[in-house]
């Protein structure tokens, strides 16, 4: 037995060396200044107008882009759960398959898509409909963001729900429940691990991108992605950045805390 | 006894090519405990599921207290259900579970409470309310389903074997919980089972069903007696069957030799199948015999010993208080009134008699 | 009823997730090199692309990294799921949360840390670092993949098998293995999936020379994203769809195994299709991307390292060099000077040439960044207007550094058909007239640069006074913009999306070559006039080499093959000389008479501080 724990010994150098370290080197260089002395102010930086306004908007779209993937998945997978092509490997298939196409072209597609005379307003005016103008818009974004990340929402509470107990089901109907008292007194709670760690999968890449404001924002929406991004690649300052980053990880870390407390101690992780 | 509760009319289920139940009939009376016995396959939970709302039948009718209810989802009848796995909820604690379906009735909180207290005590879980189900074990949970379902105060409680992940002590005590439950509630109990033996201490009738067909109606005492036919006689304990022909009403031929018998109007010279149980075989000195056999097998069993006996080229099973070594020569005695006569089925089909037909 | 609009909103999702992936499709096929125009059918892309050499090794590049890390991830994953099936609970559960730590941490985060660790490890920045951090980010999805099979498998029958005189490894290969495998190809799937889809990691621990299709897709959004990169992906999905239909739903699958086992033809056919196939396109995927590999590497005497504009050079005239003088070409973009310098200031890679605009040359002289050019090695300077030589002595005041490569103005290119007055100021990017119809520059310098022109002060300013008007302009401005973009103005102004925009006279000449109706003008307050040149970092370790490259680009018919290539003007006269086209050769866009430049300056190196006050300005513009 012993020696089958070194087995993982590989991978506990390797999350050593390539996890816990660099998480260090972060919290090192976020709270020194470029002579090596301790400081906050690089993480204090967060509290600048324009700083606080991106990670201000960065929350309110990872927010909404969230609660959009949510009303859109959770139907969507109680219909996957539902369909008689319960083959769930052909499922998955159909929300894992994009990603074979590149995320940055996909996410530039709706640009040919959304732009003043792009398909979607061609469409519209050949069935004289309104035209639609959200490109470079917050609007874009979280669009943008909803179609990249709503496979992570989806499949995650498609596995809870597949596996749910159809007696438990049957259970509460015969004890007097219709189908909505059902689906909230039952399916809903029962499904809360899958869309909790739908929440974390979406909401955590919507809160930090910075590729999807670039592409979709024209360049007038200013995430906190952007500015940790910027701060590195053009600003070349690695202090600042990781104080940010820093800031970053906390907030993230605090918003999950916040999340996990409706999760009543059962274990997610049904990606 | 009174009067019919529920009335299954002509319904018949079918999933792709396979027919669960083929127009199937049956009453079930008011305060009864009534088993669907049958193996697996048989078409028994699929009727329990049909009265509980939970499938449709293809054709036929559901009467409940004598209005059609076939088409009612399950959550508007007055019947409750106790599942196999006990599908307690399992984010809920015991005392939510009991009080969900006393909720939804919008119950006031001291009527819930009162109903929580009484049920658990009912089931000998007192001071389980803040319990997580998770934290049961097996036979707890089952109770707790079965609180579950009657505090509803249904008319009717479906059991979906209900004991069936439960082992051999706790499933006898069970047993008893249950006849004790439905003495003290008087509501009818529909229970489906494959156990016999589970049957047959419970049921005040027991419903013999195989492969979507019902094979015999009768309280415990005629299912296991008066087999219907070789099917009911083979499932219900342990039997000889033999192939018989009865030569003229009280007067049976088996294996070449002639044996009084009970059974009438059978007709001269039919073929018919005999059931005698184990323990309905005497055993005697070989010379006292109406035929005479070899034991070839000898087992203790605690209570009796099982033998073998190889007799007329048929090999005998024997339960006896008395012991005879391998080898013996014994001779074989079986008063008229042990040997049940049934017909021989002439087809496939026909092995599945109806009986209210 | 309820069941029609259950499907009407699964089709509704369904189109949401693939009209991307369709239109990305019919642009593959579309003639015209330009997204907002439809050209026609074509299947050119799909032919040059396999001569497209730049495309194909950052392909290659993408499935070998994915393949490796993912085969690597699989084997660390797998391993530490068995090694802690036998811990204690409690370390068990300290080492998932471990693994949960790149699922949950941000992706920019996890990024930046790696990168720093590379760079405090001294890991030069490149193949191997993308590899360490792919396999970093794969690892927890193995394990979540395997872990769940681990705790299914019955530890009895593993027990039965050592019991019945197996050994530990053949037990766990015979009784273990087989029952976790589901997982772990599961596991091994979505790390290569994720793998090949991700940007941000690759984006900070790549190194020079080596790109990924993500990274190479991302330098080239701001110019225009190559059909060819269309042509790939479209091949791609269609490839990776027929192998899971393969795979997953090959006739026999629906039999059982034993009818399988007796037919042996179809055994055999599902050998072919699920295993054989597979296993070859694997080996041709392995094999191309060792060749390719093999030919990316930096490093030997024959080589020549290249910081050069995205698409700012003919790609015919790499391949003519390579062919001439038998140097082998390392090409690497950047998109802005910005991102440029720290590149070249860290020295994490040692370039050997590098294509800096007049400003920023300013700057790395005065840092001591270049190396002095040995003139010796290029006679074809000769064909250097003398005119662009002088402007030059504004940034490198003795002409040691740098050799000019190409030049241009900052003006307004506008549409005729949505603009009816004559365009001749700068104010007409406030006019609210256009209100969502203006398109600016998404960079500092050139932004301030209007702002700063249109008050009548100097784009050098200094004076934080002019500095904070020129901002308090740039944000009354900003409701009327309609996005803020770099070399994306081109195909927004040939697809009609916008009205006006401030774009480099360069582009101008292609757009109308697109788009007849675009019109440049330089407004009468002046603008800017910028250079941009070749320079040698100090660091360069192949300096001759890329003196020789400089001289080989100074050839006229070079200069010109890169004039029509990329439309920006040249400082070749020669070369002008040989433009056939009169029109073009005597255009005004391209080369402007000295009038015409009169109010034009180039920009110049301000200071580390007073860079940091620009930035600071123009992100209180970007984030109002």
């Amino acid at each position: 037995m012993k020696r089958r724990r070194l087995l993982a010994g590989p991978y506990l150098f390797w999350s050593v060396s390539f996890i816990i370290i660099p998480l260090f080197l972060i919290v090192c260089y976020g709270l020194t200044k470029a002579d090596g002395g301790f400081t906050l102010e690089n993480a204090a930086h967060i509290t600048t107008p324009e700083n606080l306004k991106a990670l201000g908007l960065s929350l309110l779209l990872a927010f909404l882009c969230t609660l959009i993937c949510l009303v859109l998945a959770y139907p969507l997978a109680m219909i996957l759960s539902q369909s008689s092509i319960s083959q769930s490997s052909f499922i998955v298939l159909i929300f894992i398959l994009p990603m074979w196409m590149n995320f940055l072209l996909r996410t530039l597609a709706w640009q040919t898509l959304l732009e003043k005379n792009g398909v979607i307003n061609t469409f519209l005016s050949f069935l004289h409909l309104p035209q639609i103008n959200i490109i470079n818009t917050p609007y874009a974004i979280v669009l943008g963001m909803v179609y990249d990340f709503l496979p992570f929402m989806v499949l995650p509470i498609y596995n809870v729900l597949i596996k749910l107990d159809k007696d438990m089901i049957n259970a509460a109907r015969d004890l007097g429940a219709n189908s909505a008292q059902t689906f909230v007194k039952i399916i809903l709670p029962q499904s809360i691990p899958g869309v909790i760690s739908g929440i974390t999968m979406v909401f955590v890449p919507a809160m930090t991108t910075f590729v999807i404001s670039d592409l979709l924002g024209g360049g007038k929406v200013l995430l906190i992605g952007n500015v940790i991004e910027q701060t590195f690649k053009q600003g070349s300052n690695w202090h600042l950045g990781s104080g940010l980053s820093l800031v970053l990880m906390i907030f993230v870390i605090a918003s999950m805390g916040i999340v996990n407390k409706y999760d009543k101690g059962q274990s997610g992780g049904s990606f | 006894m009174s009067n019919k509760l529920i009335d299954l009319v002509h319904i018949s289920k079918t999933y792709g090519t396979n027919t669960v139940l083929d127009n199937l009939d049956l009453y079930i009376r008011e305060n009864e405990f009534l088993t669907l016995l049958g193996p697996s396959g048989c078409g028994k939970t699929t009727t329990l599921r049909i009265i509980g709302g939970f499938e449709t039948p293809d054709s036929g009718q559901v009467i409940f207290d004598g209005k059609d209810i076939t088409a009612l989802p399950p959550n508007k009848r007055q019947l409750n259900t106790v599942f196999q796995r006990y599908a307690l909820f399992s984010h809920m604690n015991i005392a939510e579970n009991i009080a969900f379906g006393l909720k939804i009735k919008n119950k006031t909180k001291k009527y819930i409470d009162d109903k929580i207290r009484y049920a658990l005590k009912l089931v000998n879980l007192d001071g389980y309310e803040n319990r997580m189900p998770d934290s049961l074990s097996g036979g707890q949970q089952q109770r707790i389903a079965i609180a579950r379902a009657i505090v509803n105060e249904p008319k009717v409680l479906l059991l979906d074997e209900p004991l069936g992940a439960l082992d051999l002590k706790l499933r006898q005590d069970m047993q008893y919980e249950l006849i004790r439950l439905k003495n003290e509630l008087g509501i009818t109990f529909v229970y489906v089972t494959h156990d016999q033996e589970e049957a047959l201490t419970m049921s005040d009738t027991i419903v013999v069903m195989n492969q979507g067909y019902i094979q015999q109606i009768g309280t415990p005492e005629t299912i296991y007696n008066e087999p219907e036919n070789a099917f009911v006689a083979d499932f219900i304990g342990d039997s000889n069957i033999l192939s018989g022909i009865m030569l003229k009403d009280r007067l049976v031929n088996i294996l070449g030799t002639p044996f009084q018998c009970v059974d009438e109007g059978f007709g001269t010279n039919t073929p018919v199948d005999v059931v005698i149980r184990p323990e309905d075989v005497n055993l005697v000195k070989p010379e006292d015999g109406m035929i005479r056999g070899i034991v070839t097998h000898l087992i203790f069993k605690g209570v009796h010993y099982e033998m073998e006996v190889m007799a007329n080229n048929y090999e005998w099973l024997v339960h006896s208080t008395d012991m005879f070594p391998v080898g013996t020569e014994v001779g074989i005695r079986v008063v008229p009134f042990d040997i049940q006569i049934m017909n021989k089925p002439i087809s496939e089909d026909e092995e599945a008699v109806n009986i209210e037909a | 009823m309820k069941n029609a609009a259950k499907k009407v909103y699964l089709i509704l999702i369904l189109i949401l997730l693939y009209a991307p992936i369709a239109t990305l499709m019919i642009l593959s096929f579309n003639k015209s090199r330009t997204r907002a125009k439809w050209g026609g059918f074509t299947l050119e892309w799909y032919r040059s692309l396999l001569e497209n050499e730049q495309i194909m090794n950052a392909f290659y590049t993408t499935l070998l990294i994915a393949l490796l890390s993912a085969l690597a991830a699989t084997l660390i994953g797998t391993l530490a799921c068995i090694g802690m099936q036998a811990m204690s609970k409690r370390a068990r559960n300290i080492l998932m949360a471990t693994a949960n730590i790149p699922m949950v941490n941000p992706e920019i985060v996890t990024a930046v840390s790696l990168m720093l660790i590379f760079i405090a490890l001294r890991v030069g920045l490149g193949f191997q670092t993308i590899l360490l951090s792919h396999i970093t980010f794969n690892i927890p999805y193995v394990i979540l993949s395997v872990m769940p099979k681990m705790r299914q498998t019955s530890r009895s029958t593993y027990e039965a098998a050592l019991d019945l005189g197996a050994s530990p490894v053949y037990a766990f290969f015979r009784i273990v293995f087989p029952d976790i495998l589901p997982g772990v190809i599961s596991g091994f799937l979505l790390s290569f999936t994720m793998s090949l889809d991700d940007f941000v990691i690759t984006h900070f621990t790549k190194g020079p020379g080596i790109d990924t299709l993500s990274t190479k897709i991302y330098t080239e959004v701001r110019k225009g994203i190559k059909p060819e990169i269309y042509a790939l992906s479209t091949l791609l999905f269609v490839s990776v769809l027929l192998l899971l239909i393969l795979v997953n739903y090959s006739p026999e699958e629906t039999e059982t195994a034993a009818k399988q086992a007796q037919k042996k033809p179809g055994r055999w056919k599902i050998f072919v299709l699920r295993r054989f196939v597979p296993a070859v396109m694997a080996l041709v995927l392995i094999s191309g991307g060792i060749y390719y590999g093999s030919r990316g590497k930096i490093g030997g005497q024959n080589t020549l390292v290249v910081y050069n504009w995205g698409e700012y050079m003919d790609p015919a005239v790499l391949e003519l060099f390579e062919k001439e003088t038998g140097i082998r070409v390392v090409y690497e973009e950047f998109e802005t000077n910005e991102i440029m310098y720290p590149k070249v200031q860290t020295g994490a890679i040692a370039y050997d040439l590098v294509c800096p605009s007049d400003y920023m040359i300013q700057r790395m002289i005065e840092n001591d960044l270049l190396a002095e050019i040995n003139f010796d090695h290029i006679p074809n300077l000769k064909n250097i207007g003398s005119t662009y030589l002088e402007k030059s002595r504004e940034f490198d005041p003795d002409n040691k550094y740098s050799v000019p490569y190409c030049w241009g103005t900052v003006g307004i290119l506008y549409n005729k058909t949505m603009v009816d007055e004559p365009v001749d100021s700068w104010g007409i990017l406030w006019d609210e007239t256009y209100a969502d119809s203006i398109l600016m520059q998404d960079s500092v310098r050139d932004a301030f640069a209007v702002a700063l022109c249109y008050l009548g002060y100097s784009l050098n300013s200094t004076d934080l006074d002019e500095l904070t008007a020129a901002k308090n302009l740039l944000i009354r401005q900003k409701p009327l913009v309609q996005a803020y973009v770099v070399d994306q103005v081109r195909d927004k102004m040939i697809g009609n999306e916008a009205a006006l925009g401030v774009i480099y006279s360069g582009e101008a000449i292609y757009t109308q070559r697109e788009n007849p109706d675009l019109e440049y003008v330089i407004p009468k307050e002046g603008s800017n006039i910028w250079i941009d040149s070749w320079v040698i970092p100090k660091n360069a370790r192949h300096k001759e080499s890329a003196e020789a490259f400089i001289n080989f680009l100074c050839r006229p018919d070079i200069a010109l093959m890169n004039f029509d290539y990329i439309t920006y003007s040249t400082p070749n006269t020669a070369a002008r000389e040989l433009i056939e086209d009169d029109e073009i050769r005597n255009s005004p866009i391209a080369f402007p008479d000295d009038e015409a430049l009169r109010n034009c300056t180039t920009f110049h190196y301000l200071g580390d501080e007073m860079d940091g006050v620009y930035n600071e300005l123009w992100n209180q513009v970007k984030s109002k």
